[in-house]
């Protein structure tokens, strides 16, 4: 496949006429700071010295809510949703957020394959930014996540001295450059030799959490007094799911304005709610905040890769950045790895 | 399993419309609906098994999963036997024949009907428990599949008599196909109740049927479940040919939504049915 440059000035260029043709989502800076990825129309400044999104962008294929289809309460007469339209291009997504999407990708498909997600999968073109500078926060490496690497990206840029380094991983990834061609000059032998050292780098520098002996820890421990001291601190707000990149719950709600009609929606849902498993009658299989946390990382550290062969967590850090009563799940690897090896 | 699915528009989350074409008042809060989907060719391509789940949508309130209590062996029609508990069972209560609702599936695991053959069976249930057993009754009493299995014990039981679901099958239609013995109980004395009375486990361990060549099928409140479960293992029931259906609150019903998981298996995709030695491999979250 192809590697070409393109200069930095270059990029607004580029991006602008993307989106001219294509549904663009970028990363942008937004007030206080905060960098979410949005759709761009072009002419607004995408950002590009950013760590991460605060929020990950598995939303553009799962969005935070998401209309399936339009009904009658009248006749039950049913219109699906519209197909999303066109080409699109996800830029900017980092490495850990690629690989979450590569995470989730089982999810929505398999024997009950999700038309709604993989329709916009199979539209967009993902190109990666690699992590060259990872911050302290950051663990992909923990789960396999190469910082700079190209693992489900179609197209992967890595910012040089004065130029970023794009390489086509996938036909798709390939087309993009070849639409755009005219912002890209070719590249040498020595913008890849910079590439690989600027790459090597930034494995050395992510942190690589020793996980060794907690997967089995959690196969034959479900009970663990640890899980309770954790939850004791938990306020079970939820925000761990909100910006977590594999996370995939869903609650399915009617809404109506009054009249006939009315729309069924998915929305994100999350396993810290105490709704989440509570029954009509009462029920609830996960009662508490105990529950309800062991739920959330042993769905990160088992159970995703128990049905997926695949990591529920790829080390972005964000819920660790976010949590307001700093449950930090790099300590919580830490810690079970202590339990793991002294039994407590 | 998705091949088979029936839903709309290629979108397995997006129910058939159907109408209900009758509505049986079992008991004070529970009531039978049958539905027929408006589209026969989705109709005749439902093919469920007994023991699947299915969703039930009305329109503006939501969904509910809800076992299929009629046999594969009756065509036409699906039924669904639906206890008033919570805010889409209530508004599912105030339907008429004539609404229209959404239905999709089958989903899920199904009783586990092809190794029972050749077997006796002993059905114990409880309440509203007794719905997802059905499906399995009728499928075996069907004459069709009759001679397929051996003697059929029903065991069933409820806090009162208007709490008895099923009162045709019960008192008139199952006690009278060959080699089938029905045993009815009831929680408290009632002036109008000939039969016995007790709890059912209790009652289970007073007819003491035999383990031999034998699959206990149960259903019921948690607690029912538990005694019955210490009572089969009593009469010497191995726990492979113990067979329960579990209830979850779900969403997708198709193993996205996350929120019917025991450890790492989902509800809706790799049960409800599991028989009593792969419950005990899970982790004690249901």
């Amino acid at each position: 496949m192809t590697a070409m440059l393109i200069d930095n000035g270059n990029i607004t260029k580029f991006l602008d006429s993307v989106a001219r043709d294509r549904l663009l989502v970028a990363p942008v800076r937004e007030e206080d700071n905060v960098v979410m990825f949005r759709h761009v129309t072009g002419g607004e400044p995408v950002c590009l010295d950013y760590l991460n999104a605060s929020v990950s962008p598995r939303e553009m294929f799962f969005p935070a809510t998401e209309k399936m289809f339009a009904f009658s309460t009248a006749d039950g007469g049913l219109q699906p949703a519209e197909p999303a339209k066109g080409k699109r291009v996800l830029f900017g997504a980092r490495p850990c957020d690629v690989k979450a999407i590569l995470s989730i990708d089982p999810v929505f498909s398999g024997d009950f394959p999700d038309p709604l997600y993989l329709d916009k999968r199979e539209k967009t073109t993902i190109v990666a930014l690699a992590c060259t500078n990872p911050s302290h926060r950051c663990f992909c490496a923990t789960f396999g996540v190469d910082p700079a690497g190209a693992e489900g990206a179609d197209l992967l840029l890595t910012q040089l001295e004065s130029c970023y380094l794009a390489e086509a991983i996938t036909p798709k990834g390939n087309d993009l450059l070849e639409a755009y061609r005219q912002f890209f000059s070719t590249a040498s032998g020595g913008h890849a030799a910079e590439k690989n050292r600027l790459a090597g780098a930034a494995a050395q520098k992510v942190n690589k959490l020793d996980t060794g002996g907690i997967k089995e820890l959690l196969d034959e421990n479900f009970e663990l007094p640890y899980w309770e001291e954790l939850a004791l601190k938990c306020l079970n707000c939820g925000i761990c799911t909100y910006i977590c990149p594999t996370c995939h719950c869903f609650n399915i709600m009617d809404f109506t304005r009054g009249g006939t009609g009315g729309v069924r929606c998915r929305t994100w849902d999350s396993c810290m709610f105490m709704n989440f498993t509570r029954m009509a009658g009462g029920h609830n299989p996960r009662p508490t905040r105990k529950e309800r946390l062991r739920n959330r990382f042993m769905h990160k550290l088992k159970y995703h890769l128990d049905r997926y062969n695949l990591p529920g967590c790829v080390g972005c850090g964000r819920c660790a950045g976010a949590c307001p009563a700093n449950i930090d799940i790099r300590q919580i690897i830490k810690e079970l790895r202590e339990v793991a090896q002294n039994g407590r | 399993m998705g091949g088979n699915c029936a839903c709309a528009a290629g979108n397995p989350l997006m129910p058939h419309t159907a109408t209900i074409t009758s509505v049986t008042e079992e008991t004070g809060d529970v009531k039978t609906f049958q539905m027929v989907f408006d589209d026969p060719a989705v109709m005749e391509n439902f093919r469920q098994k007994p023991g699947q789940v299915a969703q039930i949508s009305v329109f503006g309130m939501g969904e509910s999963t809800i076992s299929i209590t009629s046999s594969p062996t009756r065509k036409g029609f699906l039924e669904f036997s639906v206890k008033r508990v919570g805010r889409l069972t209530t508004v599912l209560h105030n339907l008429e024949p004539g609404c229209k609702v959404g239905v999709r599936g089958p989903y899920g695991n199904h009783f586990p009907y092809e190794i029972m053959k050749g077997r006796d069976l002993l059905f114990v249930g409880g309440g509203i428990g007794l719905a997802p057993l059905r499906s399995l009754i009728d499928f075996v009493l069907a004459e069709e599949n009759r001679d397929d299995y051996g003697k059929v014990e029903i065991v069933y039981g409820a806090r009162s008599l208007d709490d008895l679901c099923f009162k045709n099958g019960l008192m008139k239609r199952w006690p009278n196909i060959k080699n089938t013995s029905v045993y009815t109980t009831i929680d408290r004395e009632d002036p109008a109740w000939q039969g016995h009375v007790g709890f059912v486990p209790a009652y289970l361990e007073e007819i003491a049927p035999g383990a031999d060549n034998k699959y206990a099928i149960t259903c019921g409140p948690p607690i029912m479940i538990k005694f019955v479960l210490s009572a089969l293992e009593k009469l010497g029931f191995p726990d492979h040919r113990v067979i329960t259906t579990l209830e979850m609150k779900m969403k997708c019903g198709i193993g996205k939504c996350g929120r019917c998981n025991i450890g790492s298996k989902f509800v809706c995709l790799d049960g409800p049915v599991f028989s009593l030695n792969q419950l005990k491999e899970l982790p004690p979250e249901f």
